[in-house]
């Protein structure tokens, strides 16, 4: 109790308020404009936070991170295109609502539902996250490989299209975080004599050029996009009788999001998608979804926003993101000198009791930018592309630039952006190779001194049973395209 | 009579001709990185503890070209899960994607000599001109403030250093 008030207090001065409330915003922001995205919004954030104190800056992406998930239902609701991929089942029975003139009450079923998915979640994660941690703490390298292993096998069930290439990119990511000098010989790795190269790639080029500058190429095929836009006045709250039948379904759907979320890799996308059609599954309305159905508004929405509480579990309690936004805020954590994972939360609680209070804010933040700004965030979809890419590009540059002011920062981030475009062009996806660039150390670390430990004996690995679980995890895992079918079939 | 089987095993139905092409790229890649590891600096018994530093890398390399061999046949798996691979790359490249990258290589290439000013407002200007943003007004407002905006922004307020360039040595 006492790490809880802690950690409020380091969150209730004004500036970190004001800088909560300010990612709240850009969240919205970016989650309302289709092509920017969460991620996105903390690459391009990292570098400009680095020099404030945690605190602050880790609590501004998260709730970035929050509001993100809520903005893009936005889009999704009043021009039928989510400003985000989480809002995609949003805007299945969200746009049909909106059409039949109703948009602000079709916004305002996203905003409560999202609310209360958040907080649903964020319950979760204070009784969970330190319920892992001290699981986690008995871990030694050989578990902490198994649970690097399992959570790099997730990312094959990570959206995308095909298993194996998101496994390829996990993999590169890993390759990509060996370059450099090896800390524990200090032999140089993959440097090719680019001096630059010795101390490693940093994560913040890399991530800006894959999130940022492969967007912007992708964005340029499409500049002459014509949309169909709805006018919403206000958002329109639902009413206490209309929430009560909507009850079930906003619960069963924050649990299913807070479940995946908790998945390593599983996103607030499948979540979505999951908590639409498990709302329809136990509709006694279904003939009524896609033409507008409350249900299937409030199901999706619950579930990706508690999707969102729940990937900070594993993040913070065990170091293993559960998403690519949360991938994105671990890397943002180990450059503020923090070690994430169950050390995190038994010496620093405060600290993580602080990003909570952060969440929480976020989910009261975004209804209210939501009920004050509906008209406002009608319009933002239709910033010109053709003037807003070159200003997303300009923020790229000075992101990259300024991290480390160098020259060959800013061409790293260049060339991630190419190969983020190309990859993504051949279904290789850019979050898979984040979460294996900011897992390999992890991956790596942990197998060596389990070597080590073990001798060299690779069969050494099978003598804790908590590697054979993470093991019999992974194969199921991987597995799962296979198994999922039969038990489907059945 | 079974036409099934008496037909002939068409080999270009099996593999898709596209991601051979990138599993060529992929092990030539893979090959370059290994003979890499193979150069790497011999650390001494003290500090390689058993753990040479090829080892974890080259796992990787093994690991990643299993997956690499799979994915001309790929697409046979994804068909039957209803996915179609080519469909995002089916057209070719749009030219203006392309002249966008170059673009913008080009812009980076010269950003040095240009200082971060000038480099933001030629990003400013370039980019919409060529996507065919052609109102005036907008455009030369949004040349003029968007640039400034920042330099305030990120120069006076959030204190990050600018590169000094060309514009400067002029002022100057």
């Amino acid at each position: 109790m006492e790490d809880v008030v802690k950690g409020l207090g380091l969150l209730l001065e004004f500036e970190n308020i004001i800088l909560i409330l300010g990612g709240v915003l850009i969240g919205v922001l970016v989650g309302a404009l289709p092509g920017l995205s969460s991620p996105m919004a903390i690459a391009l954030l990292i570098p400009f936070t680095i020099s404030l104190e945690p605190v602050a800056a880790i609590s501004m992406m998260a709730a970035l991170y929050c509001a993100g998930t809520f903005g893009g239902s936005i889009t999704a609701i009043l021009i039928n295109a989510p400003g985000a991929p989480p809002a995609v089942a949003t805007a299945l029975d969200g746009y049909p609502m909106a059409k039949n003139g109703e948009p602000g009450r079709a916004l305002g079923l996203a905003a409560v539902a999202s609310v209360l998915g958040g907080i649903f979640s964020l319950i979760v994660f204070i009784f969970a996250a330190p319920l892992l941690a001290s699981v986690a703490l008995e871990f030694g390298p050989a578990e902490y490989f198994g649970l690097a292993i399992f959570a790099l096998s997730m990312l094959a069930s990570m959206s995308g299209i095909s298993s194996i290439r998101n496994l390829i990119s996990g993999l590169t990511g890993v390759l990509l975080g060996t370059i450099g000098i090896h800390l524990t010989t200090g032999v140089e790795r993959f440097t090719f004599n680019i001096g630059e190269l010795e101390e490693g790639i940093s994560f913040v080029p890399v991530l800006i050029g894959l999130f940022a500058v492969s967007e912007l190429f992708k964005q340029s095929e499409k500049l002459n996009n014509v949309v169909e836009r709805i006018h919403a006045k206000a958002l329109k709250l639902p009413t206490w009788k209309e929430l009560k039948k909507l009850k079930y379904t906003i619960l069963r759907s924050s649990g299913i999001g807070t479940f995946i979320g908790i998945l390593p890799a599983e996103g607030s996308t499948v979540a979505a998608i999951m908590g639409y059609n498990e709302a329809r599954r136990w509709s006694k309305n279904k003939e009524l979804f896609g033409k507008g159905s409350p249900e299937g508004i409030v199901g999706p929405e619950a579930a990706n926003n508690a999707a969102a509480g729940g990937a900070m579990v594993p993040t913070l309690a065990l170091g293993i993101p559960g998403s690519g936004s949360t991938a994105l805020i671990l890397a943002a954590l180990i450059m503020h000198g923090f070690r994430p994972g169950p050390y995190l939360i038994s010496e620093t609680p405060e600290f993580v009791y602080a990003i909570f209070g952060a969440m929480l804010i976020a989910n009261f933040g975004f209804l209210f930018i939501g009920l004050v700004g509906a008209k406002f965030f009608s319009l933002i979809a239709f910033i010109p592309r053709k003037l807003l890419w070159p200003a997303v590009f300009v923020f790229s540059l000075i992101g990259s630039y300024s991290f480390s002011s160098s020259m060959f920062d800013v061409w790293i981030m260049l060339a991630a952006g190419l190969l983020g475009y190309f990859m993504d062009r051949h279904g290789f996806g850019a979050a898979p190779l984040v979460m294996g660039l900011i897992l390999g150390k992890l991956v790596e670390e942990s197998f060596s001194q389990s070597m080590i430990i073990y001798d060299n004996n690779f069969l050494s690995f099978f003598e804790s049973p908590i590697v054979i679980l993470f093991f019999v995890l992974t194969f199921f895992s991987l597995s799962s395209p296979f198994w999922s079918k039969l038990f489907f079939k059945k | 009579m079974d036409k099934n089987k008496s037909a002939p095993i068409n080999l270009g139905a099996l593999i898709n001709k596209t991601d051979l092409i990138i599993t060529i790229v992929l092990i030539i890649i893979i090959s370059v990185l290994w003979f890499e590891t193979k150069n790497f600096e011999k650390a001494s018994d003290l500090f390689a503890n058993n753990i040479p530093a090829e080892m974890f890398p080259q796992i990787l390399l093994i690991v990643i070209l299993g997956m690499v061999l799979v994915l001309p046949f790929e697409h046979l798996l994804l068909k039957k899960n209803k996915k179609d691979i080519d469909s995002n790359r089916k057209k070719s490249i749009p030219n203006t994607t392309l002249f966008t990258m170059l673009l913008l290589t080009v812009i980076v290439a010269f950003s040095e000599i240009l200082g971060a000013i000038l480099t933001m407002i030629a990003i400013c200007a370039a980019l919409p001109i060529y996507w065919k943003e052609y109102r005036a007004k907008v455009l030369i407002l949004y040349i003029i403030f968007f640039p400034l905006s920042v330099v305030f922004l990120f120069n006076f307020v959030l204190g990050v250093y600018f590169e000094p360039g060309l514009l400067e040595y002029i002022l100057n």
